[in-house]
């Protein structure tokens, strides 16, 4: 800040600012000039070029070798920082509030990987299902493959029973995405309710998903929600839980940063929570 | 700035000093030549203020004109060309010299620099902007119509090609347009330039980058962008010259040109532009809810970083302005898909503000009833803009007023009302008096009041079915009685509008004086004098965080203890 | 007060910031290149979309003189850099000067194309879309040539009567890196018409 020592000093001191040039202006009306001759005439064009040339030149003036500087004497005044409000108020945050938040949780790759693995797993009930009732293992992959195939309109059971590659290749697309994503989600969810991932996993997510699915799906893909199997269709979510859940279990616990204080993280001050002075560079 | 040594006194060349005031002819001399960038920011806001009051009154002209079923107030001819102007003013010669204003005056003073980078860039960038606008204005008189008279642009502010082709748009006023635009894009390009170089390279000691007021800091993402986005327009412009001065071929359909690829680049530029003026809105909020919350600004951190998102992302969604051009089904999906997500950054900047509001000793002066009006303006501008964003609604609603009400939240809703609140916050600074406080909150109702009757409205119209730009309406439609309601509307507006240039006028010959910190704020520009000497600072400041006003004022519980 | 200057964090760091030319160039050419990928954006596009002829296989020939010519003066332009960085004057002045020459070369080598195209094959900018497209994407990059070789110049003379110095390194540095950027837009622009567009 303004150096009180320096404050007394130094009267009659000067100080260089830019010198102010007419060069700048005489530069931008000849320029508009150039450009406004196209909709007038050739003269504005030609006192336009003019001043656009002696706008260079004067310029390069001010500029070349040095540039121009004039001098403005220094008025000395004490600026005294006043503020109407002398008390600081800090926001207090309670250690209570920290004890319901869970220091140690699994990462959130945990859910990613639990994600992938009940994806794979969850692929054999789901082709059981297809070979079971329709004698195909393609009829479950062409139910969901169909959602990524717009021109499939109206097709036969027989039709989804066959074989298709760009089926296979859409379906495994969404598969992969959505497992991923899920896993993902899950991951994210996991500090919420840290100590039983199975029966988060297991059974509220997978109920809690087909919920929404059963209730959307006659928007969003009309041929799958005519002729889905839920109960196939729960379990296979509850397979996918179940080991997706088992997988999260086998990574190990880690500290989250919800050892730190929620102002900190955020990046506000409380008076509370300093941080660690010693180990800043 | 001081590239050598100082020259011995003999060679001093001109001492300018606050002498009493000479002449009027001396006074404009100085202001004409000036370098500084105080006057050059006081000149850009004068300037965009009386576009802004010349565009308003073609805005009112429009309403007028629409206010009743068939109603021949304007001729067709003039209506088309009001609107064109009205479009074209509001975004070039008020919206952005506006917001270039306020950050040619602040940021210097706020990163504690005497000056800009480039002093004699930052006048010539002003005076093309200023030129560039009254080229666009001269075409009123000069550019020769069909019939000899004068005839100023009439093709939309989008310009849309074929119409801007010579058999379509004989004359010159299609060329006033393009060279007007072109000479001021020349001087934003010039101020973008200028005010990063300022930011990068004229901080003062200590003001690292992650201390650097947030206004600051949006003014330099401001720049960045618009560095990328004027420059295409300005292209643009080049190729609609050459088909129309040389007979080139680039927008030409007839010989195999394309009109698509002109909405294409026109919208390369329209839409981050759209970020270009409610950033520095954003940057003003930034530094005014937190100085009249009494808090520091929650998040600084994703403050940033949300503002550097939306720059990124702002430039990937242009054609979201262009779903009913019939693009393919994976365009339709990604540019649906990107313009939500400008959702994410925004919405993380809302939450920040009400969470410095939150807990916070707020005092509703008339800059922050403003930005507080702004929050809740934004935030439906922003919902209505989710809901554009989804393609298949924009088929139902593309060009109608709805749409037109969705860009009038963000620009007036959000823009008009931040660049009222820095009007208000930075006056004193800039004059040395206050605005008077019963005439500002006279204006921030009436304003609010005529600004929710006309825009609210519009939302209905756009639902029954008007679409953009028509010169009028059959009585049958079930529109009449909503046209009227926002023409009235117009007209408060127009009334606070009045409010506010007397109240401007006035304040500066019979405001209180506003001493050097008037606000209790905590960056640097409330250290100097108001209005700031020439050179701003006596010393060069040096600041340890990111309030050093702060700091100053509670120096036994300082922000640097915080700030990692 | 004197309460204040006790209480300040102690950190001694040194304080350096950017040359503001430079960050004004890089940001001057960070807009340019917007402008050039309009261009270019405009020419790709339009490539085979001219209704009449001539195509760009029928009449553009390599120039493969102005191109070494422009890519070899940013090697002489960054030994005049390095030349005033250290002082030595007269080795700036050579280094420049042969800049300046190289940089004529390609020019002309463009006027010679452009008489050729327009003369003996017919093709203005009006004639089809590849003649507006053309001339319109070389002739910007033409005219920045034609900016910088101003620029050059104005140094070139400036160091003959020896009015530059070391103390205008930084300057002339700016300087250079326009011009390494004009000739980086070539190799877009070159290999855009002449070797995809061919």
């Amino acid at each position: 800040m303004v150096n009180e020592q320096n404050l007394e000093q130094g009267n009659g001191e000067l100080i260089e600012i830019p010198a102010g040039t007419a060069w700048p202006i005489i530069l931008a009306f000849g320029a508009m000039l150039c450009f406004a001759s196209l909709v007038t005439s050739i003269g504005v064009g030609l006192v336009g070029a003019l001043l656009t040339g002696c706008g260079i030149v004067g310029w390069f003036k001010q500029v070349f070798p040095h540039e121009h500087h004039a001098f403005v004497p220094v008025v000395r005044r004490r600026f005294v920082p006043a503020s109407s409000r002398r008390t600081v108020a800090h926001i207090q945050v309670s250690e209570v509030h920290r004890a319901y938040l869970p220091v140690e949780s699994y990462p959130m790759v945990a859910g990613l990987r639990g994600g992938i693995a009940g994806g794979i797993v969850m692929i054999f009930p789901a082709l059981l299902y297809g070979y079971l009732t329709q004698h195909s293992i393609w009829y479950a992959v062409n139910l969901l493959g169909g959602a990524g195939v717009a021109h499939w309109t109206n097709p036969s059971t027989a039709d989804i029973a066959a074989f298709h590659w760009n089926g296979l290749i859409v379906a495994t697309v969404i598969h992969a995405a959505v497992c991923s994503l899920i896993g993902l989600l899950y991951g994210a969810m996991l500090p919420m309710w840290p100590k039983r991932p199975i029966l988060l996993g297991g059974l509220i997510a997978p109920l809690l998903w087909t919920g929404l699915l059963h209730s959307i799906l006659g928007f969003v893909n009309p041929a799958f929600n005519a002729r889905i199997a839920w109960g196939w269709f729960a379990l296979s979510e509850i397979l996918f839980g179940i080991v997706a859940g088992i997988v999260v279990t086998r990574t190990g616990k880690i500290r989250t940063h919800q050892a730190l204080p929620f102002v900190l993280r955020m990046g506000i001050e409380a008076k509370e929570f300093n941080p660690p002075k010693g180990n800043q560079p | 700035m001081s590239d050598y040594s100082l020259p011995n006194p003999g060679t001093i060349e001109a001492v300018v000093s606050d002498e009493p005031r000479g002449t009027l002819l001396e006074t404009l001399h100085e202001w004409v030549i000036t370098v500084d960038h105080k006057r050059l920011g006081i000149l850009y806001i004068l300037y965009s203020t009386f576009f802004l009051l010349v565009a308003g009154a073609e805005a009112l002209f429009i309403r007028i004109q629409l206010a009743f079923p068939h109603n021949h107030f304007l001729s067709a001819q003039v209506y088309n060309r009001f609107f064109t102007m009205h479009g074209t003013t509001m975004v070039f010669l008020v919206g952005m010299p506006f917001l270039f204003g306020f950050g040619n005056y602040v940021v210097p003073l706020q990163i504690g620099a005497r000056d800009m980078a480039f002093p004699r860039l930052n006048a010539f960038s002003f005076w093309l902007t200023a030129f560039g606008g009254l080229l666009l204005y001269y075409s009123f008189l000069g550019g020769g119509g069909l019939y000899g008279v004068g005839n100023a642009p009439d093709v939309g502010w989008f310009a849309y090609a074929p119409l801007t082709a010579r058999s379509f748009s004989p004359g010159h006023a299609t060329d006033y347009w393009a060279l007007a635009l072109i000479v001021s894009g020349f001087g934003t390009f010039g101020t973008a330039i200028n005010i990063i170089a300022t930011v990068v390279s004229m901080r003062c000691k200590g003001m690292t980058l992650m201390r650097m007021p947030l206004f600051t800091w949006l003014m330099l993402v401001v720049s960045m962008l618009t560095l990328v986005t004027i420059t295409p327009l300005t292209a643009a412009q080049f190729m609609l010259l050459i088909d129309r001065y040389l007979g080139g071929h680039f927008f030409d359909t007839q010989a195999g040109g394309s009109s698509l690829i002109w909405i294409h680049f026109f919208w390369i530029f329209g839409h981050p532009e759209v970020y270009v003026l409610v950033l520095p809105a954003f940057a003003i909020a930034n530094e005014i809810i937190p100085v009249f919350s009494r808090k520091a600004i929650f998040g600084y951190p994703a403050m940033v970083a949300a503002s550097v998102g939306i720059m990124f992302v702002s430039l990937s969604v242009w054609a979201h302005h262009m779903f009913t051009v019939g693009m393919t089904s994976t365009s339709n999906a990604f540019f649906t898909l990107s313009t939500m997500l400008v959702g994410v950054p925004t919405g993380i900047k809302i939450f920040n503000w009400i969470a410095t509001l939150w807990g916070g000793r707020i005092r509703f002066t008339t800059p922050m009833l403003f930005c507080i009006g702004f929050l809740f303006q934004f935030l439906i501008a922003g919902l209505t803009g989710i809901m554009l964003s989804v393609s298949p609604w924009d088929w139902q609603l593309h060009n109608s007023y709805f749409v037109i009400a969705h860009f009038h939240y963000v620009l007036v809703g959000a823009v008009v009302f931040c660049i009222f609140a820095a009007l208000y916050f930075w006056y004193p600074k800039a004059t040395g008096r206050l605005m008077n406080e019963t005439l500002g909150k006279w204006h921030f109702w009436l304003f609010l009041i005529g600004f929710h009757i006309t825009f609210d409205t519009m939302h209905f119209l756009g639902l029954l079915g008007m679409p953009r730009s028509i010169y009028t309406y059959q009585p049958d439609r079930g529109w009449n009685f909503l046209n009227l309601v926002v023409s009235l509307g117009g007209m408060v507006q127009g009334v606070a509008v009045l409010i506010f240039a007397y109240n401007f006028i006035a304040s500066l010959f019979q405001g209180e004086i506003a001493g050097d910190d008037p606000w209790d704020a905590w960056t640097l520009e409330w250290t100097t004098s108001s209005p700031p000497p020439v050179y701003n600072f006596e010393e060069p400041p040096e600041v340890h965080s990111r309030r050093p006003l702060w700091d100053l004022k509670h120096p036994d519980d300082p922000d640097w203890e915080y700030e990692a | 007060m004197s309460t204040v200057s006790t209480r300040l964090p102690v950190r001694a760091a040194e304080w350096h910031l950017p040359y503001k030319g430079r960050v004004g160039m890089s940001a001057l050419i960070a807009g340019e290149s917007a402008i050039f990928t309009i261009f270019v954006v405009a020419y790709v596009f339009y490539l085979g979309k001219s209704v009449t002829g001539p195509r760009p296989s029928d009449v553009l020939e390599v120039p493969i003189i102005g191109t070494i010519c422009l890519l070899s003066s940013s090697l002489t332009i960054w030994r005049a850099e390095r030349a005033i960085e250290d002082d030595r004057m007269g080795s700036f002045t050579a280094w420049l000067g042969a800049t300046i020459v190289l940089a004529i070369t390609f020019l002309i080598g463009t006027a010679s194309e452009w008489k050729k195209l327009i003369y003996q094959d017919g093709l203005t900018i009006s004639t089809n879309l590849f003649g507006t497209t053309f001339y319109s994407l070389v002739g910007l990059h033409a005219t920045h040539v034609v900016i910088g070789l101003a620029l050059l110049s104005s140094a070139f003379l400036f160091s003959l009567f020896g009015r530059v110095d070391s103390r205008q390194s930084e300057r002339f540095g700016a300087v250079a890196l326009y011009w390494h950027f004009v000739d980086g837009v070539w190799v877009v622009v070159f290999s855009v018409v002449y070797l995809i567009g061919r």
